[in-house]
């Protein structure tokens, strides 16, 4: 009798167009729309070239009075000669004119095709010019380089435009660190040998070679796992495991006699109860697994989803979702008194909010939520699924997955036993 | 006024789902719109680091924090508490970059030595003006610590060197930050609206087009053009309830925004948008009267043209040839002049310009759905009878 049960409930469901819509068609639907809205999305988070302009004439503002070309060697000179007829003192708070060869050529690094340190997409061009491009968006800022102080211009305070100005601000930076410098290094070297004259220009040359090459000791760890992108595809598996539900709710519903005439005819079988309900569970869920397996082939296949190397792991957390979900479907379709248009809208619902919570509409809300609200999603089943999958996939310890597998199973049982104590020695005084 | 009072009577039958669009719509604003202050004059950004100092007894290390608490939102270990907490906190993007100051650095550091300063970054914009930052710090610290400098001396020379900065004029006076959150939101609320507006307005059309309410109002004493009538107004009512109340919403979102003459143009732009909504339902109310099947169109059709269009994920961090398929969707147009209202610095006629082209685009969108309905029905009517 469960076989003849479980095959007719399979029957009936593959028939009902829509349940295989909202189970199959619609998570590889939203994948789709996932892939092509996302795939971009990451390259350009990642730090791209700037746009900005340079403009090396003397702006009308700015006008030092100098012609064009003899500012910087005199500048130059004129910073060391101070430095250097001003041994004892140091140099006076802001007297360092700033270097704008040494500007030009840090800026010029920056912009330089074959550094691996390249930073800006640079174009060089008149003021006006400059003003156009700035204007139409093309460029972030532009560096008044002719006067004598340097000056950025730019639209907006966005992070272009800070780093941008940090580029800038570190090569003044610069002229003052070569000034301290070359102090230190002029009065050492008058220590060592008093009488030998110390010629300045050598000694700020090799400071400046020794700032360029000073390498900061930083060490990354940074994972390769950072791809957020993986959290939507994460929720959509979560989507489709919690669809489930609707599978189980008219699996259910067509065994009960207050909701349809094949029901009463069931009901007035002479079958045990719990062997229809085993047959309808069994039977939904195999045609879950089967959405769920299209649905894990057109990711890794269609959309080139990469699941990392825990796969295993992946399809057990989504046969304990899909488990889940199932038990939450017989749940809805044991308690609520409503007819099945009803009650699937309230799953759709629920499950929707569910995603939500766990980041489908940005995942931003999932941390927001974990970080305020645990409980919310400690009970969310979506979130579980989501929890766990983003816990295999960056985190190398399993205790959080394991931790999420547990969860999906008590929520699973907690439904299943409400489900239970609703269903059974159901009487009908009329129908 | 039979028709109309009965239509509204289904709708509030199915309140619960525009309910739903409507806070989906809210919690996403109330989450990215966060104040921001207009100032007319340049801020630098400021990334989200979170730094833990393991040397809190090192003068160094103290002033690496202090310059590191300048230029960005420091969070500590006491924001957030385990390792697991600043792993979460940098995947969700909550902090762009983490910074670990070894023991002993400072001491270390005097020696001679260059102890390693761990970092975890995700590598965009705000991560790599971070780096650029601590680069500069250390970089600085150990050119000076290598001249023989004191600690003390060492300290008050970095401080110095790293004050220095260039001056930075902002061109620009309009508060392009509100507007490009003004642009958000409406650009969102092309989901909320086309999804809220055509799931109402399709249900209840439908639930009139069964054919047993059909036929019972062909034999009434009500004339057709009458009943017609007062549905179109019952329509007409709802959705321009529903788009003035997410004008409202907006109002106090973004309401800085609002009360300038952009705000204006967002407004102006919603509602011939939320037309082209009212056209839509019109259509796929018209297709079935099944209702479940109707969740499963609207869906896919509210979804997708946000997805592709723009409404979730910026424009400009589409791939184009998706912006290219989205050219024959309404939605397309209504997003793409949002993001001009955005980057609109003067209200004038040639600015103007672009955006009634897109306007009128829409439009002729609403009217072709308007023309393809009542093809259909007219079929409808002719195969039924």
């Amino acid at each position: 009798m469960f076989f003849h049960h479980f095959k007719y409930t399979l029957k009936y469901l593959f028939r009902n167009r829509l349940l295989i819509f909202w189970t199959y068609a619609f998570p590889i639907i939203l994948g789709a729309l996932f892939y092509l809205a996302f795939s971009d999305i990451e390259k350009n988070e990642k730090m791209d070239l700037i746009d900005i302009a340079i403009v090396e004439e003397v702006s009308d503002e700015q006008g030092s009075g100098l012609p064009e070309g003899a500012v910087s060697t005199e500048q130059e000179n004129g910073s060391l000669e101070e430095v250097s007829a001003d041994q004892g003192s140091g140099p006076p708070e802001g007297a360092i004119p700033t270097n704008r060869e040494l500007l030009l050529e840090t800026m010029e690094k920056l912009s330089d095709e074959d550094s691996e340190d390249r930073l800006f997409r640079t174009v060089y061009v008149s003021e006006k010019e400059a003003e156009k491009l700035l204007e139409k968006g093309k460029i972030s800022g532009y560096l008044l380089a002719g006067g004598e102080t340097p000056k950025v211009v730019v639209k907006e305070s966005g992070i272009n435009e800070t780093i941008f100005r940090q580029a800038v601000g570190e090569t003044m930076q610069n002229a003052k660190l070569v000034a301290a410098l070359t102090e230190a290094e002029i009065e050492r070297q008058k220590k060592e040998a008093a009488e030998v004259p110390v010629d300045v220009e050598t000694v700020s040359e090799k400071i400046l070679r020794e700032i360029q090459e000073e390498q900061a000791s930083i060490r990354d760890t940074t994972g390769s796992n950072l791809s957020y992108t993986m959290i939507e595809y994460y929720t959509l598996i979560a989507m489709a495991c919690l669809y489930c539900a609707t599978i189980g709710m008219y699996a259910v519903n067509c065994i009960l006699a207050n909701m349809s005439k094949k029901g009463m005819r069931i009901s007035v079988s002479p079958v045990k109860k719990g062997r229809l309900v085993l047959g309808s569970l069994c039977a939904s869920y195999v045609v879950q697994l089967l959405g769920l397996a299209l649905l894990f082939i057109f990711t890794i296949f269609v959309l080139k989803v990469d699941y990392g190397p825990h796969m295993p792991r992946v399809i057990l957390l989504a046969l304990a979702g899909s488990f889940a979900g199932l038990s939450m479907g017989i749940a809805a379709g044991a308690l609520i008194q409503a007819n099945e248009t009803a009650k699937t809208g309230m799953i759709i619902a629920v499950t929707m909010l569910g995603c939500f919570l766990s980041g489908m509409m940005g995942i931003t809300m999932k941390y927001v939520i974990d970080k305020n609200m645990p409980v919310l999603n400690k009970v969310n089943p979506a979130a579980m699924i989501t929890d766990g999958l983003y816990a295999l996939y960056y985190y190398n310890t399993f205790h959080r997955y394991w931790f999420n597998v547990g969860s999906l199973l008590v929520f699973s049982a907690v439904m299943i036993g409400i489900s239970f104590f609703a269903l059974r020695r159901q009487r009908y005084q009329s129908l | 006024m039979l028709v109309f009072r009965t239509y509204f009577k289904i709708l509030t039958k199915y309140k619960g789902i525009v309910i739903l669009y409507t806070v989906i719509l809210l919690c996403f604003a109330v989450f990215n719109m966060q104040t921001s202050d207009n100032s007319t004059n340049f801020t630098a950004s400021r990334p989200d680091v979170y730094v833990e100092n393991k040397d809190e007894e090192g003068a160094l290390a103290g002033l690496l924090c202090d310059y590191i608490k300048e230029h960005a939102e420091v969070k500590g270990p006491e924001d957030l508490k385990d390792t697991e907490g600043v792993s979460d906190a940098l995947f969700y993007r909550q902090v762009n970059y983490t910074v670990e100051i070894p023991e002993n650095f400072s001491e270390d550091f005097l020696a001679g030595e260059r102890p390693d300063i761990v970092v975890r970054s995700i590598g965009d914009y705000q991560a790599a003006y971070m780096e650029m930052q601590l680069e500069r710090f250390l970089q600085t610290a150990s050119l000076y610590q290598k001249a023989g400098m004191e600690e003390k001396q060492l300290i008050k020379q970095i401080k110095e060197t790293l004050k220095e900065t260039v001056e930075v004029e902002l061109k620009s006076s309009v508060d392009k930050e509100g507007l490009s959150k003004g642009a958000f939101f409406y650009n969102f609320a092309n989901y909320s609206l086309l999804a809220g507006c055509v799931y109402a307005i399709a249900v209840a059309l439908s639930s009139f087009r069964r054919d047993c309410i059909r036929r019972r109002a062909n034999v009434s004493p009500i004339n057709n053009l009458r009943y017609n009538l007062q549905l179109l107004l019952a329509n007409g009512v709802f959705a321009f309830a529903l788009w003035a109340f997410y004008v409202l919403i907006s109002f106090v979102m973004v309401k800085d925004v609002m009360f300038t003459k952009q705000g204006l143009l967002f407004i102006a732009n919603s509602f011939v948008f939320a037309l082209c909504a009212l056209s839509v339902g019109f259509l796929i109310g018209n297709l079935t009267t099944n209702k479940e099947a109707l969740g499963g169109i609207i869906n896919v059709v509210a979804l997708g043209s946000s997805f592709l269009c723009g409404a979730f994920v910026p424009v400009q961090w589409l791939p184009d040839a998706v912006l290219k398929i989205a050219h024959i969707l309404p939605s397309y147009w209504y997003i793409q002049n949002n993001e001009r209202i955005a980057k609109l610095e003067t209200v004038e006629p040639a600015a103007i310009k672009p955006l009634l082209v897109n306007g009128a685009v829409v439009l002729g969108f609403a009217a072709l759905f308007v023309a393809v309905t009542n093809v259909l029905a007219k079929r409808g009517r002719q195969r039924r009878v």
